[in-house]
């Protein structure tokens, strides 16, 4: 099983869905989106985050002071590989990302439906909340006129296997924060990314079997640290610094733990339960968190993971990370710890310069 | 409120800034002497009165700091609430765009840069960055906010923007939060809104110290949308032919109804505006001297190159004579509504065009393109403006396609000319000339 | 002579060697080419500096790389980063060193540097080709002037040119629109400078400007350059006799230091 995952390819995994299980399939743009209400309908979401592509087609389209994430996104269905999925969701995760959704549904004409999902903006008011869960049942409704109703009891089996996943997530980052999971910095993201396009039938049964045969009581080895930003990407990031001897030990990450690590939920009303996951999830720019509240959220996290310093990987162009990152990289300096402010395209492959930095940032580190 | 501050405040409001003014009036009169443009027709005889407007309104800014509640304030946000509390309202948008047009872009973006912030991030926000970092702007001195109040209607940038802010000057951001308009505007959004702006009031009145008064917000109302009406038969004059304004005078005299709404100042300003262009249309005065083709400008205006651009295409008879930027503030504020005065302010405000899907863009755009019987369309894509820039080759193509209407787009930015080329942009500009002739 | 060490850098454009004894006396430095092949190159520079010392290869006691080629050494060590190369080497020439800006071929860092020595924070280009070595490279050949000349020249300039692109291609279109304009070369030369400070002074600002600053790597040498650096940072800079192999000085103290 676990194998088996491992080499088949993303488009053999959705094909089998829709043959084997009759599922439908959703593009799904970054980054927050109710995703139990999709499972619920037997929707299965594959989110679109970092195509391995190259910009060809969407240089038409797209200026070239956007950032590589929208890009490539756009490039995915301009180079028709898409024709596999049955819909798109466009989540409000920032102006390109906005503008993209509006370019697909109201410019391309490649008769696809798509959705979209606008998420309340922080500071949260009292408005923010009931507003939150008429957009999830607006979603609903929208959904149902495309893939059927939606069962109640379906969606609550769905809230309550997210958290269950969710909980091991949460498990997973604990354990390697403490050091107890014995993992390199490739694998542990190789295996929570699968998350994207994984149903949790195949998804949940790889994470516990991880976490199980991970487990490890010996101490960790050599510098720890945080990583910041919007993916771990490039990937050879993580290679190099597992070749360093570098462990990640926690990470402010926008595809990651900005997503999964919400509060327990104790509401059983469905709607409800999404609504209290969604306002307790960590402070991150794209949902509008003050900028203290993120720094002494990274804060908490480098003490109790006990980092050495801190990684921002900013994505090349990304204005809701790259308006933070000076007031954060400063007061985490001020606090005397070292950060490293990387940017790059995510798919662009590691040059020279990025080595030198990454390798001076670990000699600071001692 | 301490009383000085008050007292101060009063005095230069009534006598010092006036006295200024003269000063600043008798300066412009000795500049007015230097030789006129010769492609240009007469230049509007209330440019003087703007100006004066404006420099009081900076002016006055710094002595309003203690003597009334100040507030800082995106181009977009339902100031109407604010003013209803007799806020002091200062845009760092308006600001910015001040800056851009005295070419001091850069200078003032390399001190944000120089706190890292990244030279990709918008202009408007380093530039403000800029300045509250090291105090320095062209207007002597802005005055320190009590709060911040951002609206998101315009871009999520001025939500990172203003973050930085209310981190810098450790004061609280209220932010109105504005779904965008991914096919329309629903009622849950209008729901959602309209709860936001009952929930600001308390918490305007504890930072104001004064009670939110029901007869002054609904006078505002009465103002603010009388002034973008005033505004949009502004703009509508210049649907005659020739036009007696061009967009460049348009970009100027915007300045009122972005900062100035809701004040009795702006629809002074815009009546006598309007009975001068009115004037200059009775008697067939365009605003340039032979006006051949009309052209229509899209996004922000490169606020450094008005000066340069508005001379190379009159020379050529081409008059800007619509853009959606200029639209944009007579298009929804006339929803504006003091019999239902929350719900129609939520209206006014999300429906602006860059909370709008690019549908709604494209039909915007070919309305007008038809209405001012438009010739061309530059388009200036904007590094700083995701949501304006965003979708403009797309527009481009689909209303060439739907119109012909031959276009060019211009990469530059909206103050910071260290990414703009003057000789690429030539070569496009003049790509466009030839083209646009070639269409008859 | 026993116990000698050599420090070598393997950079993009050149590959420079220093042998230094125990004591922390410099014997010899070459600079040669890095061509294609980093290996060739990094031998070569060993070989030379050890012909000048009169000294044997194979006695070298220790060996450390450093540069973006320093991967390619398989007889080193150790490897270490240029960046604490740079920093270790300009406080043995300049002990008052608190910050360091190296103006490289592809690329300019600007380090802070304890009074330890070690590194406490840097900053690199993450752009292109502004604010480096090659944006001068790119300018020189447009204006025919040699590379080594440029310097010289502005310092006689009157008047400055004003270049306001920071993209080097853009930045390139308004030379050689300056030079249809007639603009006097040095002036041009100057503007070329002032656009190549102003980038490096945007990271230098990052950092905080305090205590002595010393100027590492090739465009050290144009005083053009250093003198309008030393305008913006308000104080004299330091600059070494041959800022090219402060990294090869460095890695050669890291040599020691581990012994």
């Amino acid at each position: 099983m676990h194998l088996d995952l491992e080499t088949r390819t993303r488009k053999d995994y959705i094909r089998e869905q829709k043959s084997l299980h009759g599922r439908k399939v959703m593009g799904v743009f970054p980054a927050q989106y109710p995703r139990e209400l999709l499972l619920a309908m037997n929707i299965l979401p594959v989110e679109i985050w970092d195509p391995p592509l190259r910009t060809r087609e969407a240089s038409a389209h797209l200026q070239s002071y956007i950032c590589s994430v929208v890009s490539l996104g756009l490039e995915l269905i301009l180079q028709g590989k898409c024709s596999d999925l049955d819909a798109f969701l466009f989540p409000h995760t920032c102006d390109s990302i906005q503008n993209l959704a509006s370019i697909v549904n109201d410019y391309l004409g490649i008769h696809k439906p798509c959705y979209f999902f606008y998420h309340p903006k922080a500071p949260y008011k009292r408005a923010s909340r009931p507003y939150y869960i008429s957009q999830l049942k607006e979603l609903k409704s929208g959904l149902e006129k495309q893939f059927g109703e939606l069962r109640e009891t379906d969606l609550k089996r769905s809230v309550d296997r997210w958290e269950e996943i969710r909980k091991d997530i949460s498990k997973c980052y604990l354990l390697r924060s403490e050091g107890r999971l014995n993992t390199s910095n490739r694998a542990f993201y190789s295996i929570l990314r699968r998350v994207e396009y994984l149903h949790p039938d195949d998804f949940h049964p790889l994470l516990t079997n991880f976490l199980q045969s991970g487990r490890t009581e010996t101490e960790r080895q050599g510098h720890g640290v945080l990583l910041s930003g919007v993916l771990p990407n490039p990937p050879e990031v993580l290679d190099h610094l597992d070749a360093i001897g570098v462990r990640v030990v926690d990470d402010d990450l926008l595809s990651c733990s900005r997503r999964f690590l919400s509060g327990p939920v104790s509401n059983s009303d469905p709607y409800e339960a999404m609504a209290e996951t969604y306002f307790s999830l960590p402070p991150c720019s794209t949902r509008g968190s003050a900028i203290e509240e993120r720094l002494n959220h990274i804060l908490k996290k480098i003490r109790s993971s006990r980092a050495d310093g801190v990684i921002f990987l900013i994505v090349k162009f990304c204005e809701p990370e790259f308006f933070d990152v000076p007031i954060l990289a400063d007061s985490l300096k001020k606090e005397g710890i070292p950060v490293l402010v990387l940017e790059n395209e995510i798919n662009q492959a590691l040059s020279g310069q990025i080595v030198t930095r990454i390798e001076a940032f670990a000699e600071m580190l001692g | 409120m301490s009383i000085a501050p008050e007292i101060r405040y009063r005095f230069m409001k009534d006598i010092g800034a006036p006295l200024v003014m003269g000063m600043a009036g008798l300066k412009g009169k000795r500049k007015a002497a230097i030789k006129r443009d010769i492609p240009l027709g007469p230049p509007l005889k209330c440019s003087k009165r703007l100006k004066e407007i404006m420099t009081r309104h900076y002016f006055l800014s710094r002595y309003a700091e203690g003597a009334r509640p100040v507030a800082w304030v995106t181009s977009g946000a339902p100031v109407e609430l604010l003013r209803a509390f007799d806020f002091y309202t200062v845009y760092p948008e308006n600001h910015g765009a001040l800056c851009g047009a005295q070419k001091l872009g850069p200078e003032l973006c390399s001190i944000a840069e120089g706190h890292g912030y990244n030279q990709d991030l918008c202009s408007y926000a380093r530039i403000d960055i800029g300045v509250c970092l090291s105090g320095k702007t062209p207007v002597g001195r802005l005055p320190r906010p009590d709060i911040l109040f951002a609206s998101n209607n315009i871009c999520q940038t001025v939500m990172y923007w203003y973050r930085v802010l209310a981190h810098h000057w450790k004061i609280p951001l209220m932010v109105f939060d504005t779904p965008f308009n991914f096919v329309s505007l629903d009622r849950s959004a209008i729901t959602y809104m309209v709860r936001q702006f009952e929930e600001m009031i308390p918490e305007l009145e504890r930072i104001s110290g004064r009670k939110f008064s029901e007869k002054k917000f609904k006078e505002v109302l009465r103002l603010g949308k009388s002034s973008a009406m005033a505004w949009g038969e502004v703009l509508a004059t210049m649907k005659t032919v020739p036009s007696p304004m061009t967009i460049f005078d348009a970009f100027v005299h915007l300045a009122p109804i972005v900062s100035l709404r809701g004040l009795p100042v702006t629809l002074e300003y815009y009546n006598v505006l309007l009975s001068e262009l009115k004037d200059r249309v009775s008697k067939g005065i365009g605003a340039i001297v032979n006006e051949r083709k009309r052209l229509m400008w899209d996004n922000i205006a490169i606020w450094y190159k008005i000066r340069d651009f508005s001379r190379l295409f009159a020379e050529r008879g081409m008059n800007f004579v619509t853009a959606t930027y200029t639209n944009a503030w007579a298009e929804t504020i006339s929803y504006m509504d003091e019999r239902n005065p929350m719900e129609s302010l939520a209206k006014a405000y999300s429906l602006v065009i860059l909370n709008n899907n690019l549908d709604h863009r494209l039909k915007l755009m070919e309305r007008l393109i038809k209405e001012y019987q438009v010739d061309g369309l530059v388009i200036h894509s904007a590094r700083s403006c995701k949501p304006y820039s965003v979708g403009q080759y797309d527009l481009k193509r689909l209303l060439m396609e739907r119109l012909a209407v031959p276009s060019v787009v211009i990469e530059a930015d909206i103050t910071d000319f260290r990414a703009y080329s003057e000789e690429q942009t030539t070569t496009r500009l003049e790509a466009f000339f030839e083209n646009i002739e070639d269409g008859g | 002579m026993k116990g000698w060490v050599i420090g070598i850098d393997v950079g993009s454009l050149t590959t420079d060697a220093v042998i230094m004894d125990e004591d922390k006396r410099v014997l010899s430095f070459s600079i040669v080419d890095t061509g294609y092949n980093s290996t060739d190159a990094a031998r070569e520079a060993m070989t030379v500096a050890a012909g000048r010392a009169g000294l044997e290869l194979e006695d070298v006691s220790r060996l450390v790389a450093t540069g973006y080629g320093r991967a390619a050494v398989p007889e080193a060590n150790k490897r270490v980063t240029e960046i604490a190369c740079h920093a270790a080497g300009a406080v043995y020439l300049f002990p008052d060193t608190e910050m360091v800006i190296d103006i490289g071929g592809q690329d300019s860092k600007v380090i802070k540097v304890g009074k330890d020595g070690r590194v406490q924070d840097f900053v690199m280009n993450d752009k292109c080709a502004a604010g480096t070595g090659r944006f001068l490279e790119v300018m020189s050949a447009k204006l025919k002037i040699p590379l080594d000349g440029m310097g010289d020249i502005s310092i006689s300039a009157r008047g400055e040119a004003a270049i306001s692109s920071v993209c080097t291609v853009f930045a390139e279109s308004e030379v050689v629109s300056l030079v249809a304009r007639n603009c006097p070369k040095e002036e041009i030369v100057k503007g070329i400078h002032r656009s190549v400070v102003n980038r490096v002074w945007a990271m230098t600002r990052q950092l905080r400007v305090s205590g002595g600053v010393t100027m590492t790597g090739g465009v050290a040498k144009n005083r053009g350059v250093v003198a309008l650096m030393e305008e913006r940072v308000g104080r004299r800079i330091n600059v070494p006799d041959e800022p090219q192999i402060v990294g090869a000085l460095g890695a050669a103290l890291f040599a020691l230091r581990e012994k």
